[in-house]
């Protein structure tokens, strides 16, 4: 045994000793954090300490953040941290739809693939691969000015960047499941295609799917947010992540808070979503993660 | 060989035409007159004709199709009629600041992630790789527009050391080029440097186990020399396919960190033709840049198949 070789497997039998409670520790955190933004978002008509996001003069224009206003105020003196959930509830609600529709459709084009294979196969994954290998904000760029700036078209096109990727995956783990034991037992024992598929095969590929969901809400968000950032999603006065960034970006010599607060309240999210995928597809034992 | 790069040239011809045929059609979906829309709603009655003669309005789809498809073949790639600026002008104006900063956000992502992935594969498990992972992480969910408003804050703005009013030439000396395009392309590179880390990392743990690398530590080769010599060299088909993969996904961080850093290339051009309803260019520049990726990934393909012969019998 080399010296290399003895670090890694000493190493990696410290990391499986050492690792696992405080990965469950982040893993809780993420969950909590995620339910506190998806509650703000849903409730945020009904809180009542939370400001008009569209009122002006909440506070004195152009403030730091404060105990009255928790993110600062904008140069309107409108206040940040109002303007930053009603964000997250047209943000969320944009990745909600599109990713349930994304994970159903590319799921099931995926596992189609997967399980029938030959020409099936052929045409679906040729229309991923070629999907894949385009940039996809062109395209929804493209999608969203041709249809219009409205709630429904960008959901359209967030959720047709989803597909691609998710029947990939879908894919991958029906081919990984229809080749497995109790499948060709089942087939054996005289059970049809349509048993075999959605009593055998189809519920292997539900809990990778669901993961992928954590990831692909990562991607729809930040899909979403490029597109109000660069001032192609929904229209102003609605607010979002992206257009309260892009506003920030013009004062970010004055106040600083308006980028920093949103922004660090985005990643945060993206990086529990993305927290929670991993180490969900981690426990399951999924392989081809990349999404 | 041969037979394969013909087959792999046929199917690039055949998804570049398809795509293109897809968005002609599209386009052609949208109510309205294209004419009417080119002019900003500001066209006199002979402007709009002149204007449907030139994009042959009379015929079918596919006819339509074609012959614009032979004029982008013949280097007639149309002009906006609102402005009169050509297609070409414009181009030649915007291509070489975006595939300069394509360039270097390549070059300083795999610059880092080679060094940082072949050492944290290496070192799995201790406190460095576990920071160096726990960083790739944490990158690899901050979106290029936050991370880039973080770098304009903290180095444009707080310490001044970069510029920010628009792109600068190299005509125009190497400090005040760098100066303008080095946030930019730190900003891009952040998003591609933990893909490349992550993966490299993982092909570095796999390949310690070879014997191959007992073999060249037991000769006596420094832990550099292994590393660099007889793990990154398996990794390199990797890096390879997925850097042809990356580079479609790095034009969308390119539109995004443009429109940040007021650069005016090709993703800025973009956005703002599809801003002004320009949809005659907007099609050209996507048929372009899709007929580019593709390409792009199918070029990587090729490369790869032929530093690895067994990809052609698959």
């Amino acid at each position: 045994m080399t010296a290399a070789v003895t670090t890694v497997t000493r190493a990696s039998r410290r990391a499986a000793a050492s690792g696992r409670p405080r990965r469950s520790v982040a893993l809780y955190v993420s969950l909590g954090w995620l339910f506190l933004v998806l509650a703000s978002a849903v409730l945020a008509p009904w809180l009542g300490f939370l400001d008009d996001p569209h009122r002006p003069l909440a506070g004195q224009p152009e403030e730091g953040p404060s105990w009255s206003h928790w993110f600062g105020t904008d140069q309107l003196g409108r206040d940040m941290f109002a303007r930053s959930v009603w964000g997250s509830r047209l943000s969320l609600s944009i990745a909600g739809p599109a990713v349930g529709i994304g994970v159903v459709v590319g799921g099931v084009l995926g596992v189609v693939a997967g399980y029938f294979g030959k020409w099936i196969d052929l045409a679906v994954s040729s229309v991923v691969n070629v999907a894949l290998a385009l940039p996809a904000l062109v395209f929804a760029l493209f999608i969203v000015t041709m249809l219009g700036q409205s709630f429904w078209n960008v959901t359209i096109a967030v959720t047709i960047l989803t597909i691609p990727a998710i029947a990939r995956i879908a894919r991958a783990q029906a081919l990984r499941f229809a080749a497995r034991e109790f499948v060709t037992v089942a087939s054996v024992m005289g059970a049809r295609w349509p048993r075999l598929l959605f009593r055998e095969v189809l519920p292997n590929v539900v809990p990778a799917l669901a993961s992928i969901a954590f990831l692909a809400m990562g991607i729809v968000i930040i899909a979403e947010g490029s597109l109000s950032f660069i001032g192609v999603s929904v229209g102003s006065p609605s607010i979002t992540w992206g257009n309260i960034l892009a506003a920030g970006r013009g004062r970010l010599e004055e106040s600083p808070h308006i980028a920093l607060t949103t922004g660090g309240v985005m990643f945060a999210t993206l990086m529990a979503l993305n927290f929670v995928g991993d180490e969900l597809l981690r426990r399951l034992d999924v392989r081809e993660t990349r999404i | 060989m041969l037979r394969f790069i013909g087959t792999r040239m046929a199917q690039l011809a055949v998804v570049v035409l398809v795509v293109s045929l897809l968005f002609y059609w599209m386009l052609n979906l949208l109510p309205g007159n294209p004419c009417v829309a080119a002019f900003g709603g500001a066209a006199t009655p002979e402007q709009i004709a002149e204007c449907e003669q030139d994009r042959n309005l009379g015929d079918p789809v596919i006819v339509q199709w074609a012959k614009w498809g032979g004029d982008v073949l013949t280097g007639d790639f149309g002009k906006s009629y609102l402005t009169g600026r050509t297609f070409g002008e414009a181009i030649t104006n915007a291509l070489p600041r975006t595939l300069l900063l394509l360039a270097y956000s390549q070059f300083l992502a795999l610059a880092a992630a080679i060094p940082l992935g072949l050492w944290s594969g290496y070192r799995q498990g201790s406190a460095g790789d576990k920071v160096i992972t726990g960083g790739a992480f944490a990158l690899l969910s901050a979106p290029v527009f936050v991370v880039g408003l973080v770098l304009i804050l903290v180095f444009a703005v707080k310490l001044d050391w970069f510029d920010l009013g628009g792109y600068q030439p190299i005509s125009e000396g190497l400090a005040a080029h760098f100066k303008v395009m080095f946030l930019p392309a730190v900003a891009l590179a952040a998003g591609l440097l933990p893909i490349y880390l992550r993966l490299l990392r993982t092909d570095v743990i796999g390949t310690l186990q070879e014997d191959f690398v007992g073999t060249a530590r037991a000769k006596g080769l420094p832990v550099r020399m292994v590393l660099l010599r007889h793990v990154l060299r398996p990794s390199s088909f990797t890096l390879l396919t997925i850097f042809g993969i990356q580079a479609a996904q790095a034009v969308n961080g390119a539109i995004v960190v443009e429109f940040l850093f007021d650069l005016d290339g090709v993703g800025s051009l973009l956005v703002s033709w599809v801003a002004a309803r320009e949809f005659l260019l907007v099609q050209t520049l996507v048929a372009l840049i899709s007929a580019v990726f593709v390409t792009v990934t199918t070029v990587v393909d090729l490369v790869y198949s032929a530093l690895d012969p067994r990809v052609r019998r698959r």
